[in-house]
């Protein structure tokens, strides 16, 4: 015959095992792909009490459509670690909601902060036009709710 | 010498075939512990700035917070007022709300009340499952 054990006697040159020498590689590139790309809000954290709510809810809404303003005890508010003046914030919001039309204001305003300095925010943003607004929460406990 | 000659059976290279596993490794502990915080709170729309409606008084129920905290309830049409504690809000304006699906929800807070004397309010008529909110500052 021609062919010498009816052709089944061939030796394959492939390698029957997956190569894995590379896996680390890969592993790694993943790694430092994500280190990189993440990224972290830059805003400074504020040192302020939090309110406390059980209807507190998740807001589903992309990070860079949020705008936080801080408003310390003393009065001071922050908008993007910046200081801003109460008759100014309309001023600031303004041109960063004519920049994102699906802006969200949250307010972080601290706990024994005074109700007409909250109000005179909610003034300035109608003003800006950024009418979608939250007052930003923490989940409170049944318990502490039945004691106050 | 005998001892001169004796093998070495150390490999002298790196054993590379765990680094992927390593590798791995740090990438899923990576993965789970980082925390993105999340954005919480209580949602709220405000009405436009030229927007202003006329609201039939019994179409209103209002929540006046004191500078102390304590919470005075009015119905729109009567004069009427009681004082309630945080808890009883939520069944007052459930009741309400199951009689008259159109209420607004009022919540008016003097000016030198604390900010957490309104979100308390707020939260009770979050709760309550009301739609129609107005956040207003107590005029004197």
């Amino acid at each position: 015959m021609a062919i010498k054990g009816g052709g089944f006697s061939r030796k394959s040159g492939a390698g029957s095992e997956i190569p894995t020498a590379s896996l680390a590689d890969i592993a790694f590139l993943l790694l430092i792909f994500f280190m990189v790309t993440t990224v972290f809000r830059k805003e400074k954290k504020r040192t302020i009490e939090w309110v406390e709510a059980n209807a507190t809810e998740k807001i589903d809404e992309k990070r860079k459509n949020i705008l936080h303003i801080w408003i310390e005890r003393d009065g001071t508010v922050y908008i993007n670690d910046v200081v801003t003046p109460f008759d100014q914030i309309s001023e600031v919001v303004r041109p960063l909601y004519a920049d994102n039309r699906e802006l969200v204001v949250a307010v972080r305003g601290d706990r024994d902060v005074p109700y007409s300095q909250i109000n005179t925010i909610t003034e300035e943003l109608q003003e800006a036009g950024a009418v979608r607004v939250t007052f930003a929460t923490r989940l409170e406990q049944r318990a502490t709710r039945a004691r106050r | 010498m005998a001892i001169m000659r004796r093998k070495q059976k150390v490999s002298d290279e790196i054993p590379t075939a765990s680094l992927a596993d390593i590798a791995f490794l740090l990438l899923i502990f990576f993965l789970t512990t980082t925390v993105f915080n999340e954005e919480k709170g209580l949602p709220i729309v405000l009405p436009e700035q030229s927007e202003e409606q006329d609201v039939s008084p019994k179409n209103l129920i209002f929540f006046i917070v004191q500078p102390d905290g304590r919470v005075i309830v009015r119905r729109g049409e009567s004069e009427q007022e009681q004082t309630v504690s945080y808890n009883q809000i939520e069944g007052i304006l459930r009741a309400e709300l199951a009689q008259n699906p159109n209420l607004i929800a009022a919540i008016q807070t003097d000016p030198r009340a604390a900010y957490r004397h309104m979100v308390n309010v707020l939260d009770e008529v979050k709760l309550a499952g009301a739609e129609r909110i107005s956040l207003q500052e107590l005029e004197n």
